[in-house]
């Protein structure tokens, strides 16, 4: 049957042995094979549960107003547009606007305001201009977007982002709705599993299985086997899709496996506990898998487009990208265009499944996305391919043809 | 496309560290791995076999040409840094080529060993992106260590790159003999 043939094929290929081992590291690294994170247990009065974000104007306000003012000084700005740090230096038309911003939010003229911050070097930054009475908290998140503009976004001034000065104390009661969120919705099981096919997604099954898909498709063409397979009786869609699922399934039996041995590693920490053990499978299918569909898709498609690795470019780039940005979202991130879905989070923050829960349709959708494009990709894969059987796109041939000619034409003129 | 994905402008020693040392070095990757290439397909090895100029001296003159090239290619993209105000030192420079020719290696060996580039670019890819997951656990061959103001590892980088360089050449030679 050829499926068998083109997974064992796949298996016993030096790409995918090493795919496996740089898997069962890469995961062992981050300790998710065996946990060693603490339990997670039902909180106690009187405990440190951590901090959270909360929209508190009364915190938020001085303490995006404190950065600001610091900033402002010494006129360099921390942005993070694509998740690394970016520093800005304004010029002083833009530092013009960035006082009239401070004079606004904080009552002072602006003259005033040039000799506070004289004072800030001398004063070893202790001296912050206090908020105006007045000012009303969505008046100030426009302000801040503004100085969040005048820095070319990815500034904590975004309004979005603003939330982020408001830290407070997690009090009793949400860290027990927390822990019941985690006990009653997840199960338990389902946090950690939700942990693994993070770290699996972003360390590895993101790129990898790319480098599966091109070096089954190049062997054809290294063994002068291409022309043979196109003179098969066999349709270019049975070819294609054949392959494609035999990548897919054998990528996804190693995972499996591992999730499993991820999983079980805790269940008996909470033997006393109805966990869901069908958790690691729901998010190996339903996180995991649209990523190595996607990838792999991707793989296929310009390696039979072009004959080259170029794939490897192209999602080395698209990989990299994703990581970076998510970098600056780690704990939960699951916008429609993320090759990479992030949740990022242990038993010490109750796994946020409140969090996930807010999220899970946009996870949803951004799954389903990747499962269509894939699907797409191998559709005009398969064009390509029996175009290509039919001998059109060759553009080997188009090329010698074209050198041939330019040959013949400059004879024309030999005497 | 470094300076549109990451700020270029007025950073700082350990801030400049990182377009270097996450992007410029992956230079090293892209133009050391294809060194065996052209001889992996057995027509073009047996014609170059025949000539009588050793293959080994081709492998150490394209190995030299491309370090020469990837040498010049960093400190081009540090004087572009260093233009925008960013506090570029030779450490840096040092640093980042030490990077690259690690990556390289990694890919030079895995070429001599499967006789295959594109599992020869799996390699230095898979140590690349490991570097985000494990980050200090790698210790003195950690890639973004300058980040962190911290130098010694480009120098283990350096000499192991060198070593996996000599070691690929060699193992082509010795493939060679026994073929």
């Amino acid at each position: 049957m050829l499926f068998l043939q083109e997974l064992k094929k796949t298996i016993f290929s030096i790409s995918y042995i090493l795919i496996v081992i740089v898997l069962i590291a890469a995961l062992h690294s981050q300790d998710v094979l065996n946990f060693k994170e603490p339990k997670l247990s039902k909180p106690q009065v009187g405990e440190n549960y951590g901090t959270t974000t909360k929209e508190t104007p009364e915190i938020i306000m001085p303490a995006a107003l404190k950065q600001l003012w610091t900033e402002f000084c010494v006129n360099n700005y921390e942005t993070y547009p694509i998740g690394f740090i970016k520093n800005i230096k304004l010029n002083d038309s833009e530092q013009g606007k960035v006082i009239q911003i401070i004079s606004t939010i904080t009552g002072m003229d602006k003259d005033v305001v040039l000799k506070t911050k004289e004072q800030f070097f001398n004063s070893s930054g202790n001296i912050v201009p206090d908020i105006k009475n007045n000012i009303n908290y969505s008046d100030f998140k426009d302000l801040m977007q503004q100085i969040d503009d005048i820095l070319g976004g990815g500034s904590s001034y975004n309004k979005d982002s603003l939330i982020r000065f408001g830290i407070v104390p997690i009090s009793y009661e949400e860290a027990l709705h927390q822990y019941n969120l985690a006990l009653n919705e997840d199960k338990i099981t389902g946090g950690y599993a939700r942990l693994f096919s993070d770290y699996a997604v972003a360390m590895v099954l993101s790129i990898l299985p790319v480098f599966l898909a091109i070096i089954i498709f190049i062997k054809d063409r290294r063994a002068n086997m291409s022309e043979i397979i196109y003179t098969k009786n066999i349709s270019a869609a049975k070819i294609i899709i054949t392959r494609y699922f035999a990548i897919i399934t054998a990528i996804m039996i190693p995972v499996i496996i591992l999730s499993y041995i991820s999983n079980a590693s805790i269940w008996g920490l909470y033997s006393n506990i109805r966990l869901d053990y069908l958790a690691p499978l729901k998010y190996d299918f339903g996180w995991i898998m649209p990523s190595v569909m996607i990838v792999t898709a991707v793989g296929m498609c310009l390696t039979t487009l072009t004959n080259t690795p170029i794939a490897i470019i192209v999602q080395g780039f698209w990989w990299l990208l994703d990581m970076i940005i998510g970098l600056k979202s780690v704990e939960s991130a699951y916008s429609l265009f993320r090759l990479i879905p992030r949740h990022n989070a242990g038993t010490q923050s109750y796994f946020q499944t409140q969090d996930y829960i807010n999220h899970f349709n946009s996870l949803i959708a951004n799954r389903l996305l990747f499962v269509g494009l894939s699907i797409f990709l191998i559709i005009i894969t398969i064009l390509i391919y029996e175009m290509k059987r039919r001998g059109k796109l060759n553009e080997k041939f188009r090329f010698k043809k074209a050198i041939s000619n330019f040959r013949n034409r400059k004879n024309q003129y030999s005497t | 496309m470094t300076p549109i994905i990451v700020g270029t402008a007025n950073l700082d020693s350990n801030t400049s560290a990182l377009p270097m040392e996450m992007f410029v070095s992956l230079i090293g990757i892209a133009i050391l791995t294809p060194i065996f290439q052209p001889e992996q397909h057995s027509d073009i090895n047996d014609l170059v076999s025949s000539k009588y100029i050793n293959t080994t001296t081709i492998y150490i003159i394209r190995t030299i040409y491309s370090i020469i090239f990837l040498t010049i290619f960093i400190s081009l993209f540090s004087v572009y840094m260093y233009i925008r105000h960013c506090d570029i030192t030779l450490w840096l420079i040092i640093g980042t080529i030490s990077d690259a020719i690690f990556l390289g290696s990694l890919g030079m060996i895995a070429s001599s060993i499967c006789n295959n580039t594109i599992v020869a670019y799996m390699v230095p890819t898979v140590f690349y992106a490991l570097n985000y997951g494990m980050g200090s656990k790698l210790k003195n061959f950690y890639l973004f260590s300058m980040t962190m103001g911290q130098f010694t590892p480009k120098m283990w980088m350096l000499a192991t790159g060198i070593l996996l360089i000599i070691t690929a050449i060699l193992l082509k030679e010795i493939q060679k003999k026994f073929r």
